[in-house]
């Protein structure tokens, strides 16, 4: 994020896309509630009539799909409009005229029929967007989570540019980080082509000043992305480049990756997989190796908030049973692979990684202890640096000449349609209460009491009527890819033609169906948008059984102690 | 307005009426009632729970007399109800829900089911739980004096509505 989560308070408009803050983070859903409470202007962009909908002044229900063609139109309206910050655009920023030629054919009359929402209202957003002089946006998976995801992102970016809405308290834009410490890990370099603090592993100066800092020899070449992983196991003919073993941490790609008879096939195919975790997890079934690590509550850590905050985090219990925390695991493993990594604690890991990155330099620990956040960059270990709140202060940019390019790009249509065959579009969605694939909070008995297995489809009420189906009944959703059990959810916050699902479910695992369509930058999957159908299931006392019965057999094949007594 | 749908309270008010054995009994050992319950329609979320009425319809509609007014609030004695379900019938709020008591039974052997309801948190020494645990604070006890106020200014404005709209009416007939 360019702002500091508490920015968002004094925004004096958020521009909320493709971001449910209600049921992913409810904690920064209150500073949104807090931000009309102290009088912002809200304009929520989302095909459902979700929390933030309720309490915007504008909601844009757009198709979904769409994203690019509504923010196009948006920056083609500021500017046919005269809305620009001329002065900032001058300054700060490089390639305006290009992209005003791409924007130009984006017209909101043009783009109406396909976003399912006015031109009147598309102007209307744009002038609010542009004129409140505050104007902060904040998006979320429903931008990252398509084949076209990091076009949108540079399409809000330029929005923000050419308003000027860089570099002052309480504007910018916001990536409102899908999970906990998702930004750690990015911070820690745990992506394939940077190394701790983004420094790029084919710079190399860069490669040699990690090379002495470890005493190894390091690849100059950009690694996989996780969800390249089943293509380099199943479909790599070279078997030099094939994957071999898959060390897995944290993760459950069994339950959270598209496709996921794809994904279970090459977990099979995968010579070797290690799964590092805090439970059993779907994945665990397919594992060779099970590290059992600690949980937050029984390691010291430092997070990563989306807004670049680092924070301690402090163990509160000791832990039981044959546990070991992560950095240990590591530890260990690196020192029977032939080099010894000897750490007594984490502050002295932390020591190591401030000084290899010099954005993070200057939070020390001393500094984490005394205040409670420090946002990165923060270079100095003097004490006067406190971080950055915001990003861009003064207009400046990351780019060698300091300024920001605006990046035109045209829309394309999501890959997989609607259709005779499939006539539902199908996109996952989170839910307050499970977090991301519960392992977790799937053992937290009070959330489970809210909700639990098989979960739900959400649904529009007409799209029920058609299909003859009641609240609550058990219903086969099926896509191209596969199928799975769940309850139906009538709902008019949803839009005749969508459907929606959580995917924590183990047998409502909405995965089975989506498409491994990724962005060509990101690597995201297109989790937002694929064609399903809605089957009616005529015997329903058979469908609940079959449901209970498959729970138990999860269950019992990870080992929990199930109440029918199966093997533990 | 402030409502998210998060539905903390929900669980909030099972932790403060159950206790925190909950957490340690086997995890189907215990029963999860809450006594509010968070609806959800096009344009609005919120939690709807007992309004605590003056003259309760589900205290008249009581066959066996176990619903009371203490202290200002509506109460159920649970083990005076017989699970007729006539008070959630009565309810014009739907405030009311009939549950099964995991841990009794009635005569026959079948499970025992009562009416249950928010009793604002009688036997809690910091008050709702509903109210503490709720992220965007939603939730404010209404207390008898904050509702004579409300009335005040409510019948102030009608009235002023009133004046205005004859006096237009006046200005009206004049042209």
């Amino acid at each position: 994020m360019s702002m500091g989560v508490h920015e968002i308070e004094d925004a004096a408009l958020l521009f909320v896309f493709g971001y449910n803050g209600a049921d992913s983070h409810p904690i920064v859903a209150r500073r949104i509630v807090r931000a009309k409470q102290k009088g912002a202007k809200i304009i929520c962009c989302d095909p459902r009539r979700i929390e933030t909908a309720r309490i915007a002044d504008m909601h844009l229900q757009l198709k979904g799909g769409t994203n690019l063609l509504l923010v196009n139109a948006l920056a083609n309206v500021i500017i046919e409009e005269g809305l620009c910050d001329d002065d900032f655009i001058e300054k700060h920023s490089t390639g305006f005229e290009e992209f005003k030629e791409v924007i130009k054919k984006y017209t909101p009359e043009g783009v109406a029929e396909r976003t399912e929402i006015s031109a009147g209202e598309i102007r209307k957003a744009a002038r609010m967007y542009a004129q409140s002089g505050r104007s902060m946006i904040l998006y979320g998976m429903g931008v990252c989570q398509f084949g076209q995801a990091v076009d949108v992102v540079k399409g809000l970016a330029n929005l923000a540019i050419m308003t000027g809405n860089f570099g002052r308290p309480a504007v910018g834009i916001g990536p409102v980080r899908g999970q906990n410490n998702v930004q750690g890990a990015c911070d820690m370099g745990a992506l394939p082509n940077v190394y701790p603090g983004y420094q790029s592993v084919t710079v190399p100066a860069i490669r040699e000043k990690f090379e002495k800092a470890w005493g190894v020899k390091l690849s100059d070449q950009p690694g996989i992305t996780l969800t390249n992983v089943p293509h380099h196991v199943l479909h790599e003919p070279d078997p030099k480049k094939r994957i071999h073993a898959y060390y897995i941490m944290g993760e459950d790609p069994a339950q959270s990756d598209p496709d996921l008879a794809e994904v279970r096939e090459s977990l099979e195919k995968c010579d070797f997989v290690i799964l590092q975790d805090i439970y059993m997890n779907k994945t665990g079934q397919y594992a060779d190796v099970i590290l059992p690590a600690t949980g937050w509550c029984e390691h010291d850590a430092v997070y990563s908030c989306c807004d670049r905050g680092f924070q301690k985090a402090r163990k509160l219990i000791e832990p039981t049973g044959d546990v070991k925390r992560d950095w240990e695991i590591i530890g260990l493993i690196s020192k029977a692979m032939g080099r010894p990594m000897e750490y007594t604690n984490t502050v002295q890991i932390w020591n190591e990684v401030i000084d290899l990155c010099p954005g993070f330099m200057g939070a020390t620990d001393e500094k984490l202890e005394k205040n409670a956040c420090i946002q990165w960059p923060c270079r100095s270990k003097e004490e006067h640096d406190m971080g950055t709140v915001f990003l861009h202060k003064d207009g400046k940019f990351a780019h060698p000449d300091g300024k920001a390019k605006f990046a035109p790009s045209e829309w394309r249509p999501p890959q997989e349609l609607e259709n005779e065959e499939y006539p539902l579009s199908f996109s996952t969605v989170r839910e307050v209460g499970h977090y991301s694939v519960r392992t977790m909070s799937g053992n937290c008995r009070t959330l489970r009491n809210l909700e639990d297995e098989p979960g739900w489809i959400q649904m529009n009420p007409e799209d029920c009527g058609e299909l003859g189906l009641r609240h609550g009944e058990l219903v086969k959703v099926r896509s191209k890819r596969g199928y799975c059990i769940t309850r139906c959810l009538p709902t008019e916050r949803v839009k005749k033609g969508a459907t929606y699902m959580t995917y924590q479910w183990w047998i409502g695992a909405c995965n089975e169906l989506t498409i491994g369509n990724l962005d060509p930058i990101s690597k995201t999957p297109e989790y937002k948008y694929c064609a399903c159908r809605v089957e009616k299931i005529e015997d329903q006392a058979w469908a609940e059984k079959h449901v209970r019965e498959e729970y138990e057999e999860i269950r019992a094949n990870m080992g929990i102690q199930t109440k029918g007594g199966r093997a533990a | 307005m402030l409502c998210i749908g998060c539905r903390t309270c929900m669980i909030g008010c099972v932790v403060a009426h159950e206790g925190k054995h909950i957490f340690e009994v086997d995890p189907d050992g215990y029963d999860f009632h809450p006594k509010l319950k968070v609806i959800k329609t096009f344009n609005v979320s919120v939690p709807v729970q007992c309004k605590h009425c003056e003259a309760p319809a589900c205290m008249a509609a009581c066959k066996s007399d176990a619903i009371h007014i203490v202290n200002g609030t509506v109460i159920i004695r649970t083990e005076k109800c017989i699970g007729c379900k006539s008070c959630a019938e009565a309810c014009p709020f739907g405030a009311i829900q009939m549950v099964t008591l995991g841990s009794a039974r009635n005569a026959d052997g079948a499970p025992r089911s009562v009416a249950n309801k928010c009793d604002l948190c009688q036997d809690q020494p910091k008050g709702p739980a509903c109210l503490r645990v709720c992220p965007t604070a939603a939730l404010r006890l209404v207390k008898e004096e904050d509702l004579g106020q409300t009335l005040k200014n409510k019948r102030l404005a009608t009235l002023g509505l009133a004046l205005g709209a004859e006096a237009q009416k006046q200005a009206a007939i004049g042209a």
